[in-house]
């Protein structure tokens, strides 16, 4: 993982915690691999807010809600936090993460 | 008198609304049949009713693939391994009982959707049963548009092309939701159908359970916890948490729903039983936690009672949010709620006016709604119109 990356990685993982924001999550080992649906048990409406926050923090370059809309169910069911990453840090330039 | 055919899943939640609406009509004289998985439901259905089965060439009947996967995974499985096989399964034994039974109307549950592409291809006059409100809002573009393939593939091997819709589970001549729009809410947009809101069934018709009532104390506030008939087996932790919760509540008693194993750690406030009489426990507690099953939601609603809501599943979380978004519930994360939030939850569930006010409003709306004799009434209204040809074409 780039040191890209690895900002983006954290900064996903502090929006997850504040959004959640229930004793559980606190220490919860989230990663790369951890799942929405699975791991996290979020709703749809939860990972809007997170998407949200993620968005009020890089600015309008990103669109998560329409990256999301694009995704098989299949997809989504599947959808992880690394996926997330992996959107953020294609879209945005190094320089602004 | 009418002749009616109902067609429904062997659920519990899809089979009781009808049990309910069948009682109306065969007490009023007109003549039910049944087009069922007799295998799995022929013990809850009425001693003498007329039975087609449609599983006479299944080994097994129909199972729930995996108790165990949760959210939108559970909703594909559900699709992918539910209810399209057993549609594809039917088509031919209901239509061969839908021939020989020549009904007025048909009745068929939204989850059946084999049910409804045989009164589609026969044209004869049909009412789709809705028992969970999730079922007709609009979620999400891209798992509507999902749905609507799976349903167009299953249309192409049975319908001829000018009969394929796009959802072909909603009947174009009346849509029953036994649920009210007060409880819907209106964060979700509407599939186009004609609808008629009847409210819960209310009808009973379930068995008698046992219950050793004398033990609730008269000076304690009481709950009901339940995960349902298909989650209840699911793991212990839920139960577990909340029994570490209710320990130090000891001016809360509460019943449980869960494996009786779990009776020999309960602490003394706690009774553990496997199978419960959940409308007259409903009678009796202030507060319900549950998995926001719609009927369990509807039943406790319709007591005037708030909820904390754990939704885990299929409508579940839809459901959930409508409870909580009417200002009736608070909300359960059903597998990492610690012992510490639990107790928290229970607290504020039993002690805030705002959750009972907002349960009595929606309670009097759902006791107001005409239940199982309107959904009975909507359905013999399409049979008096099956009379006039434009709506009877083929049977």
């Amino acid at each position: 993982m780039s040191s890209h990356q690895e900002q983006v990685l954290a900064l996903v993982i502090d929006k997850i915690r504040a959004t959640v924001n229930e004793d559980w999550i606190a220490d919860f080992d989230i990663g790369l691999e951890t799942r929405f649906n699975d791991d996290l048990e979020l709703e749809s409406i939860e990972f809007v807010k997170i998407a949200d926050a993620i968005q009020a923090h890089y600015g309008n370059q990103l669109a998560i809600i329409a990256w999301l809309s694009g995704k098989s169910i299949h997809e989504l069911i599947g959808l992880s936090v690394g996926d997330l990453v992996d959107y953020i840090a294609g879209t945005l330039a190094p320089a602004q993460a | 008198m009418a002749r009616i055919l109902f067609s429904v899943p062997p659920l519990t939640g899809h089979l009781n609304p009808a049990l309910a609406v069948a009682e109306c009509l065969v007490e009023q004289g007109h003549q039910v049949a049944w087009a069922v998985h007799a295998k799995q439901i022929r013990d809850k259905l009425p001693p003498r009713a007329w039975v087609y089965p449609l599983d006479a060439e299944d080994a097994d009947g129909p199972g729930i693939a995996d108790p165990k996967v949760r959210g939108l995974e559970s909703v594909r499985l559900f699709f992918e391994d539910y209810t399209l096989p057993i549609a594809e399964r039917m088509l031919q034994p209901l239509e061969a009982s839908a021939r020989s039974f020549q009904p007025d109307v048909m009745v068929v549950d939204h989850q059946l959707p084999g049910g409804a592409l045989v009164a589609r291809k026969l044209g004869l006059p049909w009412a789709s049963f809705v028992t969970t409100t999730a079922s007709i809002l609009k979620m999400s573009p891209m798992v509507d548009a999902w749905v609507a393939n799976q349903y167009r593939a299953l249309q192409g091997r049975y319908l001829p092309a000018e009969l394929i819709v796009e959802r072909p589970d909603f009947s174009p001549h009346r849509v029953l939701v036994f649920s009210t729009e007060t409880l819907m809410g209106d964060a979700h947009a509407r599939v186009e159908a004609p609808y008629r809101f009847v409210g819960p069934a209310k009808g009973d018709g379930r068995r008698k359970v046992d219950f050793p009532w004398d033990w609730f104390q008269a000076d304690k506030k009481k709950l009901l916890i339940s995960l349902g008939t298909v989650s209840r087996d699911r793991d212990t932790r839920f139960f577990e948490v909340m029994m570490a919760a209710l320990a130090e509540l000891p001016e809360v008693q509460a019943v449980m729903v869960a494996p009786e194993s779990l009776a020999a750690q309960a602490p003394a406030n706690v009774l553990v039983r496997d199978y419960v009489p959940q409308l007259e426990l409903l009678d009796r507690v202030d507060a319900v936690i549950c998995h926001a099953g719609h009927n369990t939601v509807c039943e406790a609603l319709s007591r005037d009672l708030p909820l904390a809501v754990a939704p885990i599943r299929d409508d579940q979380p839809v459901i959930a949010r409508q409870v909580i978004d009417a200002g009736a519930g608070l909300f359960i994360r059903h597998g990492k709620v610690s012992p510490a939030v639990a107790k928290a939850t229970i607290e504020k569930l039993l002690s805030t006016p705002e959750l009972v006010a907002n349960a009595r409003r929606l309670g009097a709306d759902l006791r107001a709604a005409p239940g199982a004799a309107g959904a009975a009434e909507a359905v013999l209204e399409l049979a008096q119109q099956a009379s006039e040809p434009s709506l009877r074409k083929v049977a």
